[in-house]
């Protein structure tokens, strides 16, 4: 690695006071999973590196008003493990169990893995459809937008220069909502996703229907999409298989996949149609096993 | 220059070493303790894995600097020559090890896996030892291995007895 000087902050007050010091070209260090292989293989290492895994505000997850809150520090083995996520939100520990292996998930932080903005990441799809939000801090305070738009492309995000994302936060909500993840990678230890589907929806009891579906797709388009016409189809509509199945072919037609070395658009768009139907159906069994 | 006070595997240990260095080379070359391997340098082989603070991580992946006042175990702390640790005894005894060069990760992942859930299911074994490439013995004996170093370790607790003992055709 070349050489760099390393600061660390106390926490995200001094970090965010850390990052306006030092200017736009400073690099943030939480679990090094991604940002150390960064270092080690980028032509443009950064002057200043600045480590954020001791600030202790950025860590920990709770209730609050608002929602679940999960610092950007929480790592993919604490939520894996957490009894509010596993209580609330059991999908969360679904996607993190995906996500690299062991050595990765006990390093690697939630933040992390959204601020890289990588289109195959895990964390995405199922925040996305739980209508997760981002706390982030600057300069001029705190801020706080849908997931959604915190994505804006590939390796790029809505974080403006001197800002830092601080906690993700699951609405009230969408707390005890029905969901799921799935993930199709070419193994199951440390396997990128060449598709991977998050579905989530309320079923009305009376109607046995679809309230409020969200279908979020990864690795099939620039960031992690939301797939609004299926939602749309299903939105009011009966709980069938055919009715899940026509979801996923219409998810299919709203992905945006690209042909690569792991796999080629055609492949990825059936994935879409396939991972869609399977994940509206496990999220409708664990609607069925929360009654 | 980071200025470091480290606990590895049980002793308090200082260095001063430049901010790029990482644990690593921390360990591999400032301490030398040469049992973690430097394989591929980014978190994909598991040749590395260390533990630090309980958690099995790639020591390739940790900037020396993050590691200040952690306490981190090396396959070097894991036991002496002789008696080996029951997990490392494991491996031998079944022929789990060929070449050697992912042994030190593999194994402590193991005793990551072993010290939080002491009676882990294949599958939670599988799971544990995803992040260890291995090229030449394969998966099947070492995962014999940890479940034998299991039953050894809870049999340990139970009775104060050794390690499991070897099959008879090993005293030939």
């Amino acid at each position: 690695m070349r050489a760099f000087k390393l600061v660390a902050a106390r926490d995200s007050g001094h970090a965010v006071a850390l990052l306006t010091e030092h200017g736009p070209s400073v690099k943030v260090l939480a679990g090094g999973t991604d940002l150390l292989v960064d270092l080690k293989s980028a032509a443009d290492v950064p002057d200043v590196v600045l480590d954020i895994s001791r600030a202790a505000d950025l860590k920990g997850i709770a209730v609050t008003e608002r929602g679940l809150r999960i610092g950007a520090l929480v790592t993919h083995t604490e939520i894996m493990r957490s009894p509010l996520v596993r209580e609330a939100v059991p999908v969360l520990a679904d996607a993190a169990h995906t996500i690299g292996a062991v050595q990765t998930r006990n390093l690697g932080t939630l933040g992390g893995n959204l601020v890289t903005c990588v289109p195959s990441m895990d964390s995405g799809p199922a925040l996305i459809a739980l209508d997760a939000c981002v706390a982030v801090a600057g300069p001029n305070g705190t801020r706080e937008l849908p997931l959604a738009e915190f994505f804006v492309g590939p390796r790029k995000t809505a974080l403006a220069p001197g800002e830092l994302l601080v906690a993700i936060v699951i609405p009230t909500e969408s707390l005890g909502k029905p969901c799921s993840f799935l993930k199709f990678g070419l193994r199951k230890g440390q396997a990128l996703a060449l598709v991977n589907v998050a579905a989530s929806a309320w079923i009305d009891p009376d109607r046995h229907a679809f309230v409020a579906p969200r279908i979020a797709l990864g690795a099939v388009a620039p960031t992690v999409i939301r797939a609004p016409q299926a939602e749309a189809s299903l939105e009011g509509r009966a709980v069938t298989p055919e009715a899940m199945a026509e979801a996923g072919r219409i998810a299919a037609t709203e992905a945006q996949p690209i042909s690569d070395f792991r796999a080629s658009a055609e492949y990825r768009r059936e994935l879409v149609a396939v991972l869609t139907r399977r994940a509206l159906a496990a999220a409708c069994a664990r609607a069925e096993g929360a009654r | 220059m980071s200025e470091l006070r480290i606990m590895v595997n049980g002793r308090v240990r200082t260095a001063s070493v430049p901010p790029e260095t990482t644990l690593l080379a921390l360990l591999r070359e400032h301490f030398g303790l040469t049992g973690a391997k430097l394989g591929c340098d980014v978190g994909d082989c598991g040749a590395c894995t260390v533990i630090v603070d309980g958690h099995a991580v790639n020591a390739c992946l940790v900037l020396a600097a993050q590691a200040d006042g952690r306490e981190v175990v090396t396959i070097e702390g894991l036991a002496p020559a002789d008696p080996l640790h029951p997990i490392q005894q494991a491996f031998e005894t079944h022929a789990s090890l060929q070449c050697g060069f992912c042994g030190p990760g593999v194994i402590l992942s193991a005793k990551a896996l072993l010290d939080g859930n002491p009676d882990p299911t294949t599958a939670e074994i599988r799971d544990a030892l995803a992040g260890n490439l291995c090229r030449c013995t394969g998966y099947t004996k070492m995962i014999e291995a940890v479940r034998v170093a299991a039953q050894a370790l809870r049999g340990d607790r139970d009775t104060g007895a050794a390690a499991a003992s070897p099959p008879a055709w090993s005293e030939a």
